[in-house]
Parts: structure tokens; C-alpha cells; sequence
């Protein structure tokens, strides 16, 4: 018998894990314990209640349009026009994180390359790395709730600059990382032949980078419909306002409309941006023939 | 240098430059599209910058008044902002450690290689219709049961559970199959696979991605305040409604230096773990 069979290693240590673990279990508890005005104990309703208002969302959504919902103050309203009500106020969502968007890339781009630690120095990157950061950390709705609704008004306007305005910061930040990514063979051919800083950035950066990047802008796109949804609550536009309305007034029918038109969109704007950004990416497939 | 030295005599080594491609009509059309688009969504939201500078007043007031904050708001730990922010950190905590440990196991149940064909497509298909719902129609159909932090903590443990299941179930996808040909060729049962095999190879990224949702539950827990699910955000709907901006910009301090905190905080681990 050979010493090597006779010691098969030992397994590390797994007390660390433990006292981890239970530590983490330990703070859980605690925030449990710190809320004191949270009933616990009314947990167990939950599933009966959301069950019984899901099934009325349900009958809404599967009730003929031409239908007229009991109980309304206007006898001619029909489901079809909750419908219609609802498409319209989700096309505005979509149109209002649209518009944030392109306000946030429009912005972020240029901002961009005074960021990359390869296309400006430091004392012009760190203010502007410290600006992206900075909006990062604004809840869009905190934008929205204290500068854009005095200025703008309650309306659309106000949540497109809350999320164009909130935008920069993330798209800057995911720019700047790919600017400081690309490949710097282009960048020395383009020094080496005396290219000006301007030069270098339009035909060896941005080349480089605008496939990336603009599959950046399309993902935040997607991101930004769902904000859209939540601006509405302050009146900022799109479906959001409607949607806090119906919802506490418990008009739970009319609610699963709008829940089913949200879906359905979302899902919708999704799949075309996931495959726009595939194609930018990736490139036609080998069955499409290159233009 | 002239334009003769320039010049090279004809042969072989000499092809004319190459012509620069024409754009794809793909390229153009797109350029059009997104324009259109633009142009559409410009229109339908009423686009203007004038208030920009007609109420530039209001701005470079309430600027003023974010400068000018309550300061014994922030000072006085006995005050409702503390209070809110404490609920706050106790809801995202919460939901946090729930949402994560139900996300797991969607997640292998919502990946190909630890589940059935079936039972992955169903989870898969399950899971976007969960997150294309935004938080707050969650949170808005909670509160209608009971008011107060529960409906916050249910509304966050949900909206946690679609975000750490997708990305832990794309990270099983690309696991190592090294070590479940070996559990397979040593006749493991599908737990046992997951538990020796799965788990431990996505078990860093998996922390990383419930570090990352962490940090979006304080800013989605403001959020969630708005509509009376406990926390922060009621707090900044009550002073908003009383146009309190003093008050307000305390918050919005306060929230501000929170989430950059716990952010650098959430990266240092994160870069230790992955």
C-alpha cells in the first residue's frame, strides 16, 4: 500500500460558511424585527386576495370589447374603449422612454470620451466620471419629483428629461468602458501617420465603438419603458398615472386590461430591440447575403 | 512634397485606391427608421425645451433650495427621515435575501442544463411575463390587501426574483459540462447534480448578481414609498405634497449619499468575488 491512497485530502473548512451564513440570517431577522408597522401576520391573505383580484382582472381581459362594465358613470363606455384608452396611454410611455433615450445618448456619447482614460487626460476625466456617477445615483423619480414637474409641468415632457437626464449617467458610464476597451492598433496607425485628437477619435474610436454602443442605447431603451410605467405615478406621462388610479380605486377589471397591454409591449419592444441588437452586433446571419 | 514625387509609375504595385463601400440600404434604413421614430415619439410627448428657459427661474430656486437643506433633518437621528431610511434598509434587505433564495432554484429550474426541456421553456416564458411587469403595478396590487412595509417587501421579493433568476439561469447555461458528464456517469439524481455540479461553479456569480440587486432595492424601495409601500419614498411624496423642499433636498441628500455608499461598497465586494 502506497502513502498516497492512504491520505485523501481533507475538505476545507466549512465553518466559515456557517458563522456567514448565520450572521446573514441574523441581520434578516433583525430587519424583520425593526419593522414594527408591518403585520406579519396579515401574510397569510395575500394569496387568497391576489388570487381573487387576478381572477377579475382575467374576466376583464376576456370579456367581449363591446361589452359595457357594470357599475360606470358613463352607460355607453365599453371595454373596447379601456383598451383603447390603455393603448394609447403605453404608446405615450413608449414614446416619452423614446425620447429619454435619445436624450441620454445624444448627451452621453460625446461626454463620453472626456471619460476614457485613452482619449482625454485626467483632470478633464475625473470631473466628468464624477458627474456620470453622480446622476447614476438619482432615482429617476427623485429627478422628476423635484426638478422636471416644477419646470415642465405635469406632463410627458417632464418624465422624458427625468429618464433622458438619469440615462446619462448609465450610458456614459457603459461608453467610457467600451471607449476604454477597443483596440489600440488602429489608434498608433492613425498617431503614427499625424492624425489630430479629432481625427483619431472619428476614424479609429468611433468606428470601433458605435456597433457597441448603439446596442447600449437599445438595452436602455428597454430599461426606460419600465421607468416610464413607474414616472406615471407623479403624473409625469405615459400609462403610469392611469394605472396608480384604477388600481387604488380597485377597478381591478380595467386594471388587467392595462396589466395585459403593459405586458404585451413590453415584451413586444424587447424582442424587436433584441433583435436589432443582435443584427448590430452580430452581424447578418451566413443565410442573409451581406448588402 | 509635390504632387509629382507623390505619383509612382504604373505597374502591379500601384492599384488604384479602393473605393469606400456605399452604406447598406440596412444601414439607411435604419438611420431613417430611428429618425421616423424619433419624429413620432417627438410629437405624441409634445417635445419642447422652452420651459428650460422660460422657468429658469424656478430651476436656480430650486437649486437654491437643494443647497439650503434642512440640515436638522439629517443631523437629529430621531428624525422621520432616519426612520424612513432604517425601513427602507429593512425592506431591501428582506426582499433581498428572500428574492434570492426563491431565484436560485427558479433559476435551475429555468435552465437547460439542470432542467427538463418542458419545465425550462415554461419557466423561461414564466419569468419575462413576471418581469415585464413593472415593480410598481406590484406594489400598487399589494398595497390594495394591507398598507404599510409588506406590500414594499412582497413587490421588491418579486421584482428580485425576476432579475437574479434570469441572469443566475444564463450563467448555468454556461457552465462547465465537465463535471456533470462526470455526476452523470456516476448515476446522480437531478438534485444531486445541481448541488455538486451546478451550484458550486455559478455560486460567485450568483453572489454578484444579489450584491447588484441590493443596490437597485434602495432606489427601487424610494420608489415603491410613492405608492404607500412603506420606506423613504412616502416620506418624499409627503414633503413633495407639501412642497417642503427644504425638508426634500435633506432627503435627496441623504438618498444620494446612501446609494453612492453602498454602491462602491456592493463593486468592492463585487470585484472580490468574481
Amino acid at each position: 500500500m502506497t502513502p498516497a491512497t492512504a491520505t485523501r485530502p481533507k475538505p476545507p473548512p466549512k465553518w466559515p460558511y456557517t458563522v456567514a451564513g448565520l450572521a446573514l440570517v441574523g441581520v434578516v431577522l433583525a430587519a424583520g424585527w425593526s419593522l414594527e408597522d408591518a403585520r406579519w401576520e396579515r401574510l397569510p391573505q395575500f394569496p387568497g386576495a391576489i388570487w381573487q383580484y387576478a381572477a377579475q382582472m382575467v374576466d376583464g381581459v376576456l370579456t367581449w370589447p363591446g361589452a359595457h362594465p357594470d357599475g360606470q358613470a358613463d352607460p355607453d363606455l365599453t371595454y373596447g374603449d379601456w383598451w383603447l384608452q390603455a393603448l394609447k396611454l403605453m404608446g405615450e410611455s413608449v414614446a416619452l422612454a423614446w425620447i429619454g433615450t435619445c436624450v441620454g445618448a445624444l448627451v452621453s456619447f460625446p461626454l463620453a470620451f472626456l471619460a476614457a482614460s485613452n482619449t482625454a487626460p485626467w483632470f478633464v476625466r475625473m470631473p466628468v466620471r464624477t458627474f456620470f456617477n453622480a446622476i447614476r445615483a438619482v432615482p429617476e423619480i427623485l429627478l422628476a419629483v423635484i426638478v422636471m414637474l416644477p419646470l415642465f409641468g405635469l406632463n410627458p415632457m417632464a418624465g422624458a428629461m427625468a429618464i433622458g437626464i438619469h440615462s446619462i449617467g448609465s450610458l456614459g458610464k457603459l461608453t467610457l468602458e467600451s471607449i476604454e476597451a477597443i483596440d489600440p492598433g488602429p489608434v498608433e496607425a492613425v498617431v503614427a501617420s499625424g492624425a489630430t485628437w479629432w481625427q483619431r477619435i472619428r476614424t479609429a474610436v468611433i468606428p470601433q465603438l458605435l456597433p457597441e454602443t448603439v446596442g447600449f442605447w437599445l438595452y436602455r431603451f428597454e430599461v426606460n419603458i419600465r421607468a416610464s410605467a413607474i414616472l406615471g405615478v407623479v403624473s409625469a406621462g405615459g400609462i403610469g398615472a392611469l394605472l396608480s388610479r384604477v388600481l387604488r380605486g380597485r377597478e381591478w377589471e380595467w386594471g388587467g386590461i392595462m396589466l395585459v397591454v403593459i405586458i404585451f409591449v413590453t415584451i413586444l419592444v424587447d424582442q424587436i430591440s433584441a433583435a436589432l441588437r443582435h443584427r448590430i452586433l452580430h452581424g447578418a446571419d451566413a443565410t442573409a447575403v451581406a448588402a | 512634397m509635390t504632387e509629382a514625387a507623390l505619383e509612382r509609375p504604373d505597374g502591379p504595385q500601384s492599384p488604384a485606391r479602393p473605393a469606400k463601400p456605399p452604406p447598406s440600404p440596412l444601414l439607411i434604413g435604419g438611420v431613417l427608421g430611428a429618425v421616423a421614430v424619433t419624429g413620432v415619439a417627438g410629437w405624441a410627448i409634445d417635445f419642447t425645451l422652452t420651459p428650460v428657459i422660460e422657468q429658469w427661474s424656478t430651476l436656480t430656486m430650486i437649486l437654491e433650495e437643494v443647497v439650503h437643506p434642512e440640515w436638522a433633518e439629517i443631523t437629529d437621528p430621531a428624525s422621520r427621515l432616519w426612520t424612513a431610511l432604517m425601513e427602507t434598509a429593512a425592506i431591501a434587505v428582506i426582499a433581498t435575501f428572500v428574492g434570492s433564495l426563491i431565484a436560485l432554484g427558479v433559476a435551475l429550474l429555468g435552465s437547460k442544463v439542470s432542467a427538463p426541456p418542458g419545465v425550462y421553456r415554461v419557466t423561461k416564458s414564466l419569468m419575462s411575463v413576471i418581469r415585464s411587469l413593472p415593480d410598481m403595478a406590484y406594489a400598487l396590487v399589494f398595497v390594495a390587501v394591507v398598507t404599510g412595509p409588506l406590500p414594499g417587501i412582497l413587490a421588491l421579493t418579486i421584482f428580485n426574483v425576476g432579475i437574479v433568476a434570469k441572469l443566475t439561469a444564463e450563467s448555468i447555461d454556461a457552465v462547465d459540462h465537465g463535471p456533470l458528464e462526470a455526476l452523470d456517469a456516476a448515476g446522480a439524481t437531478r438534485w444531486q447534480r445541481a448541488r455538486v455540479a451546478i451550484v458550486p461553479q455559478v455560486l460567485p456569480s450568483y453572489a454578484s448578481y444579489v450584491l447588484y440587486v441590493f443596490e437597485l432595492n434602495i432606489r427601487a424601495s424610494v420608489v415603491l414609498g410613492a405608492v404607500g409601500a412603506g420606506g423613504v419614498g412616502q416620506l418624499i411624496m409627503l414633503y413633495f405634497n407639501r412642497a417642503d423642499y427644504p425638508r426634500l433636498a435633506a432627503v435627496v441628500i441623504v438618498i444620494f449619499a446612501a446609494v453612492i455608499a453602498i454602491d462602491l461598497l456592493s463593486q468592492a465586494l463585487r470585484r472580490r468575488l468574481v
